[in-house]
């Protein structure tokens, strides 16, 4: 079961939608995106921020205001969903319910207009790729939801499209299932080497999925890049706070050099890597939760609460008017170092980020 | 695989529409027909009302307006629909409560389903023919049990009792299912502040069933307010209502004009009804009924002596019900009723010879009218809840117009319309068919809209997305999942063809006549006993049809398709 992988580009779209009390509002707003053939590139965002509607464009369920569409360098933007040959997974998994799970999988196929043979081959072929091969004559209703999922996905694949596309397809799944279901879907995609995009809203499936994530807010893409990329040289304040955890304090550069700057804040020295920054300037560093560690001594600091979470211990400090979240593995985290007690910081990290000077 | 790629252009919401030629195709052909059937009559009722010598008058709404006897049969009718309206609203609650709060054991709530079924699937005024051999002058109570002689079974009274015991069970069936989706937890929490169980029913329970009373009410209003064949019989002189004076002023005195005007009275109230209804309470009501009911017990809100007296008034009502259609049962079976109590069948020999000819017609034109109208249903509920297209909301509105009014006015509509030229049709089984499949094929509208507000889009997505067109979309995702309405569609046309008068009472001739309008004539003429073999026959093949449809809707859900009521709508 091979592919052609197609890269996918997007070029200044835009999509306005009437809203009863709000007016006009653009959903997406000049969001320009190049997924390369067989990348698997998310589109992660809160809700309402457009990243639904951006995956139902280029899947020809919207049609953009402006801008336009290609797959595999050929203009799709009006070209209606049923000729695109695009493999869309929904977040409810619309599988329809008056047929069984092969003629779930078996539509697209006899759409096409393929041998009852072809058929019966590629629907057992596909089905026994997601595990569900005794389930051909059961009907969706019957299911649970991760089975419903797989055919979900099953009869998304079995057309062979150029794209697979996810709208949030985990979100019904519980915790566990959710887990195991996304690192089933990262290895089908390597194995079939397609292109994927893929949309939710929550950070940690994006960085467990993706090869690249694209950050959406209000409409459009904030920020491009690799799950490290977001995590270690967020680009604003929302970034920051929106992949994983941040505490944004307020330093000081105290000497700069080629190679990066010396930064003080919270009374503590640390380096980042920016170039050209001027000794004395006000900075935002961002201190992740791990980049900041308890030392067994008194100090400036309190701890205002401490949560053991099995792998690792959260702490809550209150420190010079501020508040900071410290997160430490449990195997180096001191019993001593209880609720009440004043304690110093120290550094964890070699070197921080700290935000463009624009940025909120 | 790839396929080759689409015109790179970007094309209006018009051009789009219009660029599908099926549904352009079936959107003008809707249009051509809803002009024809429902908004050309109208509009020749009014002119015959308005237009008088070439010149715009109102000397005829004035002359009804200004006649006392006129302005006493519309008070009348105002006056019995309220009535109707609220003792029937009072009694469906009553029975929705005693199914919904207090228990019901399983066999008394299917012998009060079954029971209450009765008056909706009969024809309207049958209740009304009991009432006759119960409490007429001879009647079996009036005259047999409590040896009253000369007592007058007709006006306000009697035809309350038997317009009521006809119409509650709408009620019961609006009320039942808001009751059911009021969340159990809600009552459970105002229990546990420690309200008291009335309390618990007066500031919770009641207040979200408001809309569902509300819309209960003008149902039963609006039911009342058209309801022709009761008052006909049971009213009397002394009680006239508006729906049987615009008959007798056609039919007894052959002035189409007064009549069209007398009719033209009875529009405003209906249709402030139904507008009311339909932009206001259905609106209210899904904004109370959300959340999910969990999985468990409802904790009783009802005392127990409210419980014995709930249960007293559904055994009692129930009964009643079987008491009247057994009478009916037994004046078809004997000579004469209340002289010859001799058992015979040849009542039923009368109608299946001498009375074979409306029979047959009846059959004939609920043949014709029950496809047709099945189809419209699902074919306007498709176009209006799933396509875009130019005067879609005016579509739907036009097309449930004639389903809203009284029968009277719509059959005095096509009565005026298509008596003379350009469209000449009566006399003929057509405009009878045409009537009814745009009166009761518009029951499938809302049946399919509300089956399609169950089927989310992301289906015909997923379709559409797999490479098949909109029309294969159609014909193998979404039909077959509304292909349930489309069978209560034909459920609801065959038993209203079979069962309706007030419309085509207007619209029979010599050629083309009506079980409904047969049974009407013999009661006239007290020929008790054919009237009452013809109403058990329409009441045994409407309840053979019931069941088949149910058994096809039945065997749909098996196969996964949503459910749909068989009295939707």
């Amino acid at each position: 079961m091979s592919t052609a992988a197609a890269g996918i580009t997007a070029e200044g779209v835009a999509k306005r939608f009437r809203h009863r009390v709000k007016g006009e509002i653009y959903a997406v707003r000049d969001v320009t995106l190049d997924v390369r053939p067989g990348e698997f590139l998310t589109l992660l965002g809160p809700s309402g921020c457009g990243k639904t509607t951006m995956l139902r464009i280029i899947g020809g369920f919207e049609r953009p205001d402006a801008g336009r569409v290609l797959i595999g360098g050929q203009d799709v933007t009006w070209q209606p969903a049923n000729r695109r040959n695009l493999g869309f997974v929904f977040q409810n998994y619309a599988l329809f319910p008056h047929l069984s799970v092969f003629e779930n999988v078996a539509y697209g196929l006899r759409v096409r207009r393929q041998s009852e043979e072809a058929v019966a081959r590629a629907v057992g072929d596909v089905l026994a790729l997601v595990g569900l091969s005794a389930y051909e004559r059961q009907f969706p209703n019957q299911l649970s939801g991760g089975e419903q999922q797989r055919v979900a996905l099953a009869r998304a694949i079995v057309i062979q499209p150029r794209v697979l596309l996810f709208d949030e397809p985990l979100s019904n799944l519980d915790a566990r299932l959710r887990v195991q279901m996304r690192v089933e879907i990262r290895a089908l995609q390597r194995r079939l080497s397609i292109t994927a995009v893929y949309v939710t809203h929550d950070q940690e499936e994006a960085m467990a999925v993706s090869d690249r994530i694209a950050v959406m807010e209000a409409g459009r893409v904030v920020q491009q890049g690799s799950a490290e990329d977001l995590y270690y040289r967020p680009q604003s304040e929302f970034l920051a706070n929106f992949i994983g955890r941040a505490n944004l304090v307020r330093g000081r550069v105290v000497a700069a050099d080629a190679a990066g700057a010396e930064i003080e804040a919270l009374g503590l020295r640390m380096r980042t890597p920016t170039p050209g920054l001027a000794p004395g300037a006000a900075v935002k560093p961002v201190l992740r939760p791990e980049a900041l560690a308890l030392a067994d001594a008194p100090g400036p600091a309190i701890i205002v609460s401490r949560m053991f979470l099995g792998d690792s211990v959260e702490y809550v400090v209150r420190l010079a008017g501020e508040t900071l979240y410290i997160s430490a593995s449990s195997a180096s985290a001191s019993p001593a170092l209880s609720e009440g007690r004043s304690v110093a910081l120290r550094m964890a990290a070699r070197e921080v980020a700290i935000l463009p000077e624009r940025s909120p | 695989m790839a396929r080759p790629s689409g015109p790179a252009r970007a094309p209006s919401a018009l051009t789009r529409s219009l660029a599908d030629p099926a549904l352009s195709a079936s959107v003008l052909l809707l249009w051509g027909a809803l002009a024809l059937f429902v908004v050309y009559p109208m509009l020749m009722l009014l002119a015959r009302i308005f237009w008088v010598d070439g010149a715009l008058s109102f000397a005829g709404l004035r002359a009804v307006l200004t006649d006392a006897n006129q302005l006493r049969s519309l008070w009348n009718s105002l006056l019995l629909a309220t009535l109707v309206g609220t003792a029937g609203t009072a009694l469906g609650l009553g029975f929705a409560l005693a199914a919904e709060r207090c228990g019901l054991p399983p066999w008394m709530r299917t012998v009060v389903d079954a029971a209450v079924l009765l008056p909706l699937i009969s024809p309207p005024f049958t209740t009304a023919i009991a009432m006759i051999f119960s409490f007429g002058p001879r009647g079996l109570i009036t005259y047999d049990l409590l040896g009253i002689k000369g007592f007058s079974v007709y006006g306000l009274g009697s035809t309350l009792f038997s317009e009521t015991l006809t119409y509650f069970p709408i009620a019961y069936l609006t009320l039942r299912p808001v009751l059911a989706a009021i969340d159990a937890n809600v009552e459970a929490m105002a229990l546990s502040l420690g309200a008291s169980r009335w309390r618990v029913f007066r500031t919770v329970t009641l207040p979200l069933a408001v809309p569902g009373l509300a819309n209960a009410f003008l149902l039963l209003f609006a039911a009342s307010l058209a309801d022709f064949a009761t008052p006909l019989i049971l009213a009397g002189n002394g009680f006239p209502v508006l729906p049987t004076q615009v008959y007798l002023q056609i039919t007894g005195l052959f002035d189409l004009r007064g009549g069209a005007a007398l009719s033209f009275v009875l529009l405003g109230p209906a249709l402030a009804v139904f507008l009311l209804q339909r932009y206001w309470v259905s609106r209210a009501y899904y904004v109370t009924v959300t959340g999910k009911a969990g999985a468990q017990t409802r904790l009783s809100t009802v005392a127990v002596w409210v419980r014995g007296a709930l249960f007293a008034l559904c055994a009692f009502t129930t009964l009643l019900i079987v008491y009247l259609y057994a009478l009916l049962l037994f004046a078809s079976l004997v000579k004469a009723f209340g002289a010859n109590h001799a058992w015979t069948l040849d009542h039923y020999r009368h109608i299946f010879t001498d009375g074979w000819n409306a029979i047959r017609d009846t059959l004939i034109i609920a043949a014709f009218a029950m496809p047709l109208g099945g189809l419209f249903g699902i074919l306007v509920g498709y176009l209006v809840a799933r396509r875009e297209f130019p005067g879609r909301r005016s579509m739907e509105l036009i097309s449930m117009l004639n389903y809203a009014l009284p029968g009277t006015i719509v059959g005095i509509a096509y009565l005026i319309a298509f008596n003379d030229p350009p469209i000449m049709l009566t006399g003929t089984a057509l405009i009878i068919v045409a009537c009814y499949v745009f009166r009761y094929g518009a029951t499938g509208i809302r049946a399919t809209m509300a089956l399609l507000a169950q089927i989310d889009r992301s289906l015909e997505e997923a379709s559409q997305s797999l490479g098949a067109s909109t029309a294969t979309t159609f014909r193998r995702i979404t039909l077959p999942l509304i292909l349930p309405a489309f069978f209560a569609g034909l459920g609801v046309v065959f038993i209203r063809s079979m069962t309706a008068i007030s419309a085509t009472i207007f619209l029979v001739s010599l050629s083309w006549t009506l079980i409904t309008v047969k049974i009407l004539n013999d009661m006239t003429e007290l020929l008790l006993g054919p009237a009452a073999a013809y109403s058990v026959f329409v009441i045994a093949v409407v309840f053979v049809v019931i069941a088949l449809t149910s058994w096809m809707l039945r065997r749909l859900r098996a196969g996964g398709a949503p459910a749909a009521s068989l009295l939707g709508g």
